[in-house]
């Protein structure tokens, strides 16, 4: 481990109950430590990895990237808590200005693993339980997929090794919740396990565009790398191997995987690294697969085992001092050992050690989601709000605001997702023409092939209403009298010309602006009003 | 996904909007006279049937000469005079600007080729230690006219105001006057474009329906700039850099 570290801590630094004892990694955002819990809550465990983002304004790396890479771990870890996902139990700010370094830092408390899988591979390459840690990391994988969450930045570095030998996926600041069937992540990549559809790709205001399938690109070269010892694509450096990704994804090569690997691990690699992302396997015929060329070859207990582990064990915490647990040993005897140890110990609470000291409560749900910006209790489905509150932050204009994009589709449609009204043309909760939405209707702001049909489904019509009002915003005349957020929405009822030249809300619109500027007020929360 | 742009000479009657051609590494593209063997046709007598080839090279490109008797000249035209010279007969001669303007005698006239590498990689910040480094996106080189526009146009948010709405061309024009007397609204608006296409941004939707609007293009560059530090406070340094250290 060489190199400067992002963030240094004494030994011995306290954060909360933490007391700082020795590194364990650092990255190029952020760095990693070893921490023993110093009393506080006994649901804590008696160590814990704390992971330190330079978060603060003092800090020297202070940059705007980073509160944003801090708030999507964060943000991935309270809403998500898998069995193959590493778990948070809390996390601080630092407060201390007497070390400008750290004053403000985010401090992630997580569980603590005993090594990564780059680790393992460094002082082992084609470790022996190899096809068990990938049918591990494809579990993880399965976990985010169904919860609508891509990884984004999939590689050895970020898979970690428990103390019983288990895989767990870990550091998700890359990570994405999917809105439809992309998810935006901020544009950061790892060469050597980036899709070629993503290389060089274009990144619109919100990121780059990414979809699960560049999880399933990355675990087809994690998995021949763990196998074989090598990587998928010729080269000696990531810069060559990206180029002969780019070549293969032309057509211009073909793809030649190691004759190391298995006939059954041949074609799950195959079917990960296929040209472009529509042609590679679903991630859940991909865990299949993966369970299965784990399970070959060994005896039926080894599947059975593997799969108790899996299912038993991650909640357990194996009692301290069994560190050493041999990782080359066979799945079985690994997994027998791990069991072992696992049953009868104590089972972590659920929730319990998250919601005392974070920041914010634990578990948001959906019927109070964005409280602060969107009254709860005036009748606003709890279903849409995610997407109210997401795509008002998504523009991030002072006028487009949750509560406008409530008022307009309480408005428009009384909150209707099937709503249908031929004769003026218009579909669906935001009362989208079919001809206008096809200008708003893709994230990325590219216009659609061609003229989209109904039914246009609320995920769709709500964020391409955000971006339209997004867009009318800057247009408006400044200085025109009234209420923004009322000229935004008659604007998006006629347009930002007609407004302008009326030099208001245009006489045949003020009924409408009337019913939007009442539910304005109505959801706004009383402080913001 | 490709690396190379390259910028055919403007041909008078041909107003075509993008006449650009783009290049994935290991793609080729042969220039000359005759129609039938070349991807970039020079209709200029004095120009050889199969002048030359221009590849891309993963993030670089290289040219052969296929002329008999001209030796092209590639110059930076960023680079104050710098420039290679590729003799005639010299196959895959590496060129290593990320402005390129190749320059091909022909009869008295000189015909340029303009070609942009622009995914030219550089180091970022201090790097992690544990194995691949997690890397941005994109690489921007600091000492580029393109990066001193780009400082302009951040300039004002960078300074505290969230919302400010980027510069004008004209006040960019003007901002950046003492460091490079040479600027125009021209040249600053072509540096826009190009970083466009650099930052890899999307075409908006006022695009697609009514040709560019510059407004949308730099707004949405000083956003992904600021989003990614691409520019950040100190780096404002270059906009009031003194002659000796102005941007090239």
């Amino acid at each position: 481990m060489t190199g400067p570290w992002a963030v240094p801590v004494p030994r011995g630094y306290r954060v909360g109950v933490w007391e700082v004892r020795r590194p364990i990694a650092t990255g190029a955002f952020g760095s990693v430590y070893e921490a023993r819990r110093t009393g506080g809550d006994p649901a804590l465990p008696a160590s814990a990895a704390l992971k330190f983002l330079p978060t603060g304004t003092g800090t020297p790396r202070h940059l705007a990237h980073l509160r944003e890479l801090a708030d999507r771990e964060i943000a991935l870890h309270r809403r998500l808590r898998r069995p193959r996902l590493i778990r948070m139990y809390e996390t601080l700010t630092v407060d201390d200005p007497v070390r400008p370094g750290l004053d403000g830092a985010t401090v992630l408390v997580l569980e603590r693993a005993r090594d990564s899988l780059a680790g393992l591979l460094e002082v082992r390459p084609r470790p022996a339980d190899g096809p068990v840690l990938l049918a591990q990391v494809c579990e993880g994988l399965a976990q985010l997929h169904r919860a609508a969450w891509v990884h984004g930045d999939l590689k050895p570095a970020n898979v970690l090794l428990m103390a019983d030998g288990s895989a767990r996926l870990a550091d998700f600041n890359m990570a994405a919740e999917l809105e439809g069937t992309h998810a935006y992540t901020p544009a950061f990549s790892t060469l050597d396990y980036t899709p070629p559809e993503l290389l060089w790709s274009e990144i619109g205001e919100r990121g780059r565009r990414i979809r699960p399938s560049a999880d399933v690109w990355a675990f087809g070269v994690l998995a021949h790398l763990v196998l074989t010892g090598s990587f998928p694509l010729p080269g000696g450096t990531p810069t060559a191997r990206r180029d002969a990704a780019a070549a293969y994804a032309r057509g211009a090569d073909e793809l030649r995987l190691s004759p190391e690997l298995t006939d059954a691990w041949r074609e799950i690699v195959q079917a990960c690294l296929t040209r472009t992302h529509a042609g590679r396997i679903g991630t859940e015929a991909l865990l299949r697969r993966s369970q299965a060329a784990a399970g070959a070859g060994r005896s039926p207990g080894g599947t059975l085992l593997s799969r108790l582990r899996g299912a038993v064990l991650p909640r357990g915490r194996p009692r301290g001092r069994r560190a050493g647990i041999a990782l080359g040993a066979a799945a079985a005897t690994a997994a027998l050992a791990a069991l072992g140890h696992g049953v009868g110990v104590r089972v972590w609470p659920g929730a319990g050690a998250g919601s005392t000291s974070a920041a914010e409560p634990d578990g948001i749900g959906a019927a109070v989601y964005g409280a602060a910006d969107l009254r709860t209790d005036r009748g606003v489905p709890p279903a849409y709000r995610l997407l109210i509150v997401r795509t008002a932050h998504d523009c991030g204009r002072p006028g487009v605001t949750p509560p406008l994009i409530a008022a307009m589709l309480k408005v428009e449609s009384d909150f209707d997702p099937d709503l249908t009204d031929p004769a003026k043309d218009e579909y669906g909760i935001a009362r989208w023409t079919p001809s206008v939405l096809r200008w708003w209707m893709h994230p990325d702001g590219t216009p659609a092939q061609s003229v989209p049909e109904p039914p246009f489904p609320p995920a769709e019509s709500i964020p391409a209403m955000g971006r339209y009002l997004c867009w009318i915003e800057p247009r408006l005349d400044p200085g025109l009298p009234g209420d923004l957020r009322v000229l935004i929405a008659a604007a998006y009822r006629t347009s930002y010309a007609k407004v302008n030249d009326a030099h208001g809300v245009p006489p045949k619109y003020r009924g409408y602006a009337g019913h939007v500027a009442h539910y304005l007020q109505e959801y706004t929360p009383p402080r913001r009003r | 996904m490709y690396s190379i742009i390259v910028v055919p000479p403007p041909t008078p009657g041909d107003e075509r909007r993008d006449g650009r051609l783009r290049l994935a590494p290991g793609e080729r593209l042969a220039f000359g006279r005759s129609a039938p063997d070349n991807d970039l046709v020079i209709t200029h007598d004095g120009v050889s049937r199969r002048a030359g080839e221009i590849t891309a090279q993963g993030a670089f490109w290289i040219l052969s000469n296929l002329s008999a008797r001209h030796t092209y000249v590639v110059e930076n035209p960023e680079g104050a005079g710098e420039h290679i010279k590729v003799a005639p007969g010299r196959l895959d001669a590496p060129v290593p600007f990320e402005f390129s303007r190749i320059v091909l005698p022909a009869a008295g006239d000189l015909l340029t080729i303009d070609v942009w590498a622009p995914r030219h990689d550089y180091l970022h910040g201090a790097g992690g230690a544990d194995g691949e480094p997690t890397a941005p996106a994109f690489s921007v080189d600091r000492s580029k006219r393109y990066f001193a526009v780009l400082a302009a146009l951040c300039e004002p948010r960078l300074r505290g105001d969230p919302h400010a709405p980027p510069p004008t061309v004209d006040q960019v024009v003007e901002r950046l006057r003492p460091a490079w007397p040479a600027a125009s609204r021209t040249s600053v608006q072509w540096n826009i474009d190009y970083l466009a296409v650099k930052l890899r941004l999307k075409p908006g939707p006022e695009n697609a329906e009514s040709g560019p609007r510059l407004h949308g293009k730099k707004e949405s560059l000083v956003s992904l700039a600021l989003r990614f530090d691409l520019v950040r406070e100190d780096d404002l340094a270059v906009l009031a850099a003194p002659q000796g250290r102005a941007p090239r």
